[in-house]
Formats: structure tokens, C-alpha cells, sequence
């Protein structure tokens, strides 16, 4: 959007009192405000609005899943079209970051320090948050670069490696240190950084042990999974060519993210690629914008189809073989409500395959917090204060509540820096 | 296109084929213009101001145009720091008179403005007549002229109106219009004063004397011409309630008894039938052809036609004037009852907009219920409408009419 696309738009905005579009956001951000500031030409105040909220704001333009927050609350849509809240807001920061608006400094220096494990989400905005207060943040990361998910589980063509530098480099100009190559997964290793120093610690390494199905076949040569596939397809895509080039893939999994691996391997050269989803069509997980991207780049989408057996020659798939299902209780859409329709078995022809049904918190993550709560595998936290059962603990992100979105990590960061501020700042943690 | 309703009318003697004209300005500059807009069907043409080129050289400054915008909304106003005609006068009179010899059936009105002598004013008068011309109007109203003593410094002074009127008027025998300044405070002191020096009808008005913006940048209001700028011409959607106020103090005074031209934001049909119910017998255009071009009329003729159709009227002239009788002073406004909102909970989308604007800007009479939907305290409603005037919602937010709160407390 250019300045007049962003203002038509904005004049479009009802302008709501009470907005619900700003109700709508999980990670606190205030459509109706930088909407209105763009309406009434202060466009800085627009990007502060964005950035001063969210240090991630120009990465959640891009990723948001506003079809399921701001935009489905626009009322707007009573008369017409939604607003284009992601294109404003992607607007907003563009525009904003041009003008050299810097929405946040660092704060004066306070004496405790504080320790945040990942560089995802959840972490860069805690330590964002801090160091505009005034602590000394150190960042532990585990992988070569920061970003976490938005560096190597989201496909480049939904956001560049660019733009998510640009939003780690606002974060970093505040003296948040990030130390890469740095893997914290010792046992205790929460009561380990308090023990050296620091008064707090933010425990969000995400998760990242894919999940994978057992069913016969699954260990062969060419089944991967969407994390790894990701991942590759950021940081080796040639492996990634390698693997689908010329190939039919099956993906199994009807989320967003078995759309961004759908999309990937098409642009990757597959020759024609299938997403076997136990859902039925409208009941795919997946954003509808995404289906639509998906499906026009040709990819088949399967619903309401299970996969039972892959198949192999010499050790590498060559087939998978599968049935129709359906729900037991309809609308309950777990896997273990999915009943196998007789006659409708069916064998695909694949070259590959990628399971994208999710992923789990590695062992060594439950470690970190003593004792590990656990539920589900994951961590348990507070969640207005994301407090741990261990004093100066705090956890957010994907590690708490599961597979989740870029704006909720970033409403987990935002929570947990308030409730380490409020705790050091009362003057009763001893430095 | 049109539905071929006759809306021809007669003005002051000459039979114009529709209402609309263009008025005199960029729009009718050339015999190419006017003949495309006669084609196109517009009934009458202004032609573009022409003056005497033998003592004084017109040139425009550039750039010469600013707009308003409001929003997304592009030239709600414009203004224009443009002067008379900078072509020959010579060749702008061969065009008016090839427009009357290829289009007699059209009207063709010469606007002029003398420059440096009072009888600028009766040569030029004389030359519109042998071309052809079926009107002259007289352009006493520019707000930008550079020319000392022309433009509306000249039609802000009874005494010269009428002056200029009355040698106009002799030197010819073709009917002679004197077009107004909005500039002023009172119009009718100036039509009275045209129509005592002979004139045969009124038009207005003309654009109103603003500055539209400034170059944040530069300090430098805009245009920016060559440095600097002026306050000049603003016309466009903005002003049409300057000239509909205009319009409706000429025809409501009994003493001004020629007919009227009105001009001033018109855009749409209804536009055209406002000017017609507050006493303009013919309408003329610059603005909207500038920002949307010629083709526009097609739509005036049918929304026009239609309008007449549905309202029973034969004729355009029956309609003129219609609203006149309507309009009064203040003080005789009844106050014996009010307005209540009533806000329909089935069309309302809960945007809370009616909320803000009265809580902040009148009665605080609506409240917020829990599901979002507003509920009017009729007690407090003083009727002022602003909900309904903001609902982005067709008919959500009507009124009913109660006996006055106050009179009856």
C-alpha cells in the first residue's frame, strides 16, 4: 500500500467505538488506533502505535492470521468488506520505518539482569519489552541465527528474511544481547542462570520435536516432516529441490503450516503435490487465503482422508495407502474421533512424503524448569503472568500452549515482561 | 443516455435546449471544447472570459490549480489562480462564431471583462454580438484578476456593476447577464444594481476568494508559484452551499425580478434540481467536467428527466423556484416540536458511533448496551440528528417528531 491506498482504506474504518477489532488481538495491538491515526494523517504515530506495542509488528503484518482476530471482529463487514487491517498495519511500520520513527529506546540501566531462553516470538518481545525498561536482557539461542519459527518454520515467500532482520535489528539496538549457538536444555538449567546472576529468567524455546505417526513404513527414506522440511527449505533448500523435484508429495496434515509446506514444495518444483487432511473441506484448520494460495498453485487437497501405510521400494517411499473417513461425533475433530469409511481405500503414487500434524517440546526442554510441570509435554504457566511453580520463572510461547500463532507467542512475551517488571521492580529480589 | 424529456427552457428569450452549461472557464476555453460538450449534450455553452488583448497581455501563473481532499475523497474543493482567456480575443471570436454557425440550436453565451477602459466593455459587447453569440455575460466577479480594478473588486461596487451593466446593455440587443462574487457579505444590494443598470438576468456564483492549503516543507502556501500564492478561486462540492444560499436571497426578493443562473458545486442531477427548487432557471458547470469530464451530463439529463417524470412536472420551468417559499429567516423557524432518534437494533451493526457524537458532541443521551446496541433516553434527545447524520448504515437511525421538550416543560 502506498500512502493514498493506505488512506482510501482507512477511510473506509467505521471508527468504531470500543473497537472490536482491537478486542481481537492476542498480542494487545490496537487496530482502531494506528486505523484512525493513519485516517487522520499521523502516520508516525501509526507506526508508533504498531512497533511501541509489538517489537514484532512489521513480522505480524506479514504472518498475523487476521481472518481469524481483527479482521473477523471488523463490523464493517455488516455493510461490505473488512477492513485491510494487516495491509494498514503492514502500511503503518513501512511507512513508519521510513520516516526513521523509532517506536521504543532503551531504557536507563537498571541493575538486574535477565535471562530469556529463545530467540523466537515470545522471546525477542520479552526482551524487547525489558531492555525499554532498563534490564540488561541476554538472549540464549540455540540455533545459528535468532527468529526461531519466523526464521525456520515460515516458508520465505510469507516473510523475508529481510523483514524479520529488520525487526531484530530494532530489538537488538536496544543492547538485548543475543547469544546464538547457545543451547539450554541442562538439567535445572532455570535454577542455574538465577544461581549465576540473573534475577528473572524467560523460559520460550519453542517447540521442535516434530511429531510424527507410527504407521508402517513412516522410517523410510524420503518421509520427512513439515519442521524439518521448513527448515531445510530456509536454510538448504537444495535438499529440499532435491527431494520433491520432478516428485508427487503427499503431505499429511490440513493446517497452515501443511499449506506453507504444500506451497514450498510446488515452488520448489514438485510435479504435483496432495494435502490428505482427516478434516473435511470446511473444516480445515488452515486460513482460507491460504487454502485458496494453495489450491491455485495446484495443489490437491484430500479431506476427510487418512493415511495407513506408506509405501517402499529399496528402502525409499513410493506409495502411501489410505482410506475415507469420518467423524464419529460429528464436529469433535481429533483423530481418535475419525472412523474409516469402507470401500473408499485408496493408494497414491509419492516420491515423497511430509507429515505436518504438529510438534512436541523436546525432552531435554523439560529439564529446564524444576519441577516440570507438565501438560500435554509442555510447559504450565500462568496466564496473565506467565509465572512458573518456580519463583523468578517465567514461560511463554509454543512451550506452554502448544503449536500457536506469532501474535500469541508475542502476547506471551509482552505478559511475562509486565510480571518481571512488577517483580523486580518491587525492590524484594535481592540482586 | 437521456430518455429524450424535452428540458428545454427559455431564459430571458433564448430557448436553451437543456439546463446545463458550462461555465465560463478551462472547460470552455477552445471551439474543440465547446463543440465536444455540445455534442455530448450539454444545452448551452459560457465560453471561456474574453477581454481586449490591444493594451493588456492575459498570462496564467503555474502551476495554477490546488485541490482539497478530505480523505479518500479526491477535490472536494478546488481552487484556481487562473485569469480571463490568454488567447487572442480575435481568435476566441472566430471560434464563438463557428460554434453558432455549426450549433444554432444550442445557446452560446459570451462572457467578456474589460480591462483597461469602461468601454472595453461596450466593444466587446458588440464583437459577441456580430459572432453570434445568443447572451453575453458579464464577468464582474473574478477573485484573481491582475488587472487592477476588473475581476470582483469591480462587482463588489454597486455603482460600477451597474455603470458596466448599463453600457453593455446599450452597446447591444441581445440579452446581457452579470455574473456575482460570493465575496461579499450581501448579494443583493450588486444584482439589484445590475438589474437597474439593464441586465436581463443573474448568475452566481462565482468562485470564492480562498487558500486551500500550505506546503508544510516549504512555508509556502499552495500553489506554490514560484514561491509564493494567493488566496483565488475555490469552487467544487465545498461551495455548493455558498451558492444554493446565494441563489435561494436572489429569488426569495421580490424587488430582483429578472431570472437567475446557478452555479457552484453542481455534480450530480441532484445537484441540478437543488439549484432549479431554490430558483436557478439554467445551471452551469466547471469542476465536476474538470475532474470527471463532459460525459457527465448524460447523467444530469436522465436523473433530471426522471426527476420531472416522477414529480409530475412538464416542463423544467415548472419546478423552478419550487423550495423558494420554504426558505426563511431563523427567527421564524417553528419551535413547537422535535426530532427523537430512533435507532433500528435489526439494521445496526454496533459500530458506536452515534454513542461517541452524542456523548461528546450533544445530548449524551445514547447508551451502550452489552450487545453493543445503542439505546436513545428520549427524555434527553434534543433531536439534533448527528447519529443519523454519522450512521454508516442506510435508514438505521430515523426520527419521529415530538412536541418540543422545552416548550412543553
Amino acid at each position: 500500500m502506498n500512502v493514498q491506498q493506505a488512506i482510501d482504506e482507512a477511510n473506509r474504518c467505521l471508527l468504531c467505538h470500543d473497537a472490536p477489532c482491537s478486542q481481537a488481538c492476542p498480542g494487545g495491538t490496537d487496530p482502531a488506533k494506528f486505523i484512525r491515526q493513519i485516517r487522520f494523517m499521523n502516520l508516525k504515530g501509526a507506526a508508533r502505535t504498531v512497533l511501541g506495542n509489538n517489537p514484532l509488528g512489521g513480522v505480524c503484518a506479514n504472518v498475523c492470521p487476521t481472518d481469524d482476530t481483527c479482521v473477523r471482529a471488523c463490523l464493517r463487514s455488516g455493510i461490505g468488506q473488512p477492513i485491510d487491517i494487516d495491509g494498514l498495519q503492514r502500511f503503518a511500520v513501512d511507512y513508519g520505518r521510513s520516516q526513521g520513527v523509532k517506536a521504543f529506546a532503551k531504557g536507563k540501566e537498571l541493575p538486574h539482569k535477565v535471562a530469556v531462553i529463545g530467540a523466537g516470538p515470545a522471546g525477542l518481545t520479552a526482551a524487547a519489552r525489558l531492555a525499554t525498561y532498563g534490564y540488561p536482557v541476554t538472549i540464549f539461542e540455540a540455533r545459528k541465527q535468532a527468529g526461531g519459527m519466523l526464521r525456520y518454520g515460515v516458508p520465505e515467500t510469507r516473510l523475508t528474511v529481510e523483514d524479520l532482520e529488520t525487526d531484530l535489528n530494532e530489538i537488538t539496538a536496544l543492547g538485548v544481547e543475543i547469544r546464538t549457538n547457545t543451547r539450554i536444555e541442562s538439567k535445572n538449567a532455570a535454577a542455574k542462570l538465577l544461581d549465576e546472576g540473573y534475577s528473572a529468567v524467560f523460559v520460550a524455546p519453542g517447540l521442535w520435536k516434530p511429531l510424527a505417526l507410527n504407521i508402517p513404513g513412516a522410517d523410510l527414506d524420503g518421509v520427512t516432516t513439515a519442521l524439518t522440511f521448513l527448515d531445510d527449505a530456509r536454510v538448504a533448500p537444495e535438499t529440499i529441490r532435491t527431494l520433491v523435484k520432478d516428485q508427487f508429495v503427499a503431505i499429511i496434515g490440513g493446517g497452515s503450516v501443511a499449506m506453507d509446506v504444500a506451497t514450498t514444495a510446488i515452488r520448489l518444483g514438485a510435479k504435483r503435490v496432495y494435502a490428505l487432511a482427516l478434516e473435511g473441506m470446511t473444516e480445515l484448520p488452515a486460513m482460507g487465503d491460504e487454502i485458496i494460495e494453495a489450491m491455485e498453485l495446484g495443489v490437491v487437497i484430500k479431506p476427510q482422508a487418512q493415511v495407513s501405510k506408506v509405501l517402499g521400494e529399496n528402502g525409499r517411499v513410493v506409495g502411501i495407502e489410505g482410506h475415507e473417513t469420518e467423524w464419529v461425533v460429528p464436529g469433535k475433530l481429533t483423530p481418535d474421533n475419525a472412523k474409516k469409511v469402507d470401500g473408499t481405500r485408496f493408494s497414491l503414487k509419492v516420491g515423497a512424503l511430509v507429515q505436518a500434524i504438529g510438534q512436541g517440546a523436546t525432552e531435554a526442554v523439560g529439564g529446564i524448569i524444576t519441577p516440570f510441570k507438565s501438560d500435554r509435554g509442555l510447559a504450565t504457566a500462568d496466564k496473565q503472568s506467565q509465572a512458573t511453580t518456580m519463583k523468578k520463572v517465567f514461560a511463554g510461547g509454543d512451550v506452554v500452549r502448544g503449536a500457536g500463532t506469532v501474535v500469541d507467542a508475542v502476547g506471551d512475551g509482552k505478559r511475562a515482561a509486565e510480571a518481571i517488571h512488577e517483580l523486580l521492580s518491587e525492590g524484594q529480589v535481592a540482586l | 443516455m437521456t430518455r429524450g424529456i424535452d428540458l428545454s427552457i427559455n431564459f430571458c428569450g433564448v430557448t436553451f435546449p437543456n439546463p446545463f452549461c458550462l461555465s465560463s472557464s478551462p472547460v470552455g476555453n477552445t471551439y474543440d471544447m465547446c463543440a465536444r460538450a455540445f455534442d455530448m449534450g450539454w444545452g448551452g455553452v459560457v465560453y471561456k472570459t474574453v477581454g481586449l488583448d490591444y493594451e493588456v497581455k492575459i498570462t496564467h501563473p503555474s502551476p495554477r490549480l490546488n485541490p482539497l481532499h478530505r480523505g479518500s475523497q479526491r477535490v472536494v474543493g478546488l481552487q484556481n489562480v487562473e485569469q480571463i482567456s490568454d488567447r487572442p480575443t480575435k481568435d476566441n471570436f472566430v471560434d464563438l462564431a463557428r460554434l453558432k454557425k455549426n450549433y444554432p440550436h444550442k445557446a452560446l453565451v459570451a462572457s467578456i471583462m474589460g480591462l483597461t477602459h469602461a468601454t472595453d466593455w461596450e466593444k466587446l459587447a458588440k464583437m459577441a454580438e456580430d459572432a453570434g453569440a445568443d447572451m453575453i455575460e458579464c464577468n464582474f466577479s473574478c477573485p484573481q484578476m491582475t488587472v487592477e480594478g476588473t475581476g470582483h473588486k469591480a462587482g463588489q461596487d454597486t455603482a460600477v456593476v451597474e455603470k458596466l451593466t448599463s453600457i453593455t446593455k446599450s452597446a447591444c440587443s441581445i440579452p446581457v447577464m452579470a455574473k456575482m462574487t460570493p465575496n461579499v457579505a450581501d448579494m443583493l444590494p450588486l444584482a439589484l444594481a445590475a438589474q437597474a443598470g439593464g441586465a436581463d438576468a443573474i448568475s452566481a456564483i462565482n468562485t470564492v476568494k480562498a487558500l486551500t492549503g500550505v506546503d508544510l516543507d516549504t512555508a509556502t502556501p499552495l500553489p506554490n508559484v514560484g514561491g509564493k500564492s494567493s488566496s483565488s478561486g475555490y469552487s467544487g462540492t465545498a461551495v455548493k452551499p455558498i451558492g444554493l444560499r446565494f441563489i435561494s436571497d436572489m429569488a426569495r426578493d421580490e424587488r430582483l425580478k429578472i431570472p437567475l443562473s446557478g452555479m457552484g458545486g453542481i455534480y450530480t442531477w441532484i445537484d441540478c434540481v437543488e439549484y432549479l427548487l431554490l430558483g436557478a432557471s439554467t445551471l452551469q458547470v466547471t469542476t465536476a467536467i474538470l475532474q470527471h469530464g463532459f460525459r457527465i451530463v448524460e447523467d444530469m439529463d436522465e436523473g433530471l428527466s426522471d426527476y420531472l417524470v416522477d414529480h409530475g412536472y412538464e416542463s423544467v420551468q415548472q419546478m423552478v423556484g419550487k423550495a423558494v417559499r420554504n426558505v426563511v429567516e431563523p427567527n421564524q423557524l417553528s419551535h413547537a416540536t422535535q426530532a427523537i432518534s430512533v435507532i433500528d437494533h435489526d439494521k445496526c451493526i454496533g459500530c458506536g458511533q452515534c454513542f461517541l457524537t452524542c456523548r461528546d458532541g450533544a445530548a449524551q443521551a445514547i447508551s451502550i448496551q452489552d450487545d453493543r446496541m445503542p439505546i436513545v433516553d428520549e427524555d434527553e434527545c434534543f433531536g439534533c440528528l448527528m447519529c443519523k447524520h454519522i450512521c454508516p448504515v442506510q435508514d438505521c437511525i430515523t426520527y419521529k417528531t415530538v412536541p418540543h421538550h422545552q416548550a412543553t416543560a
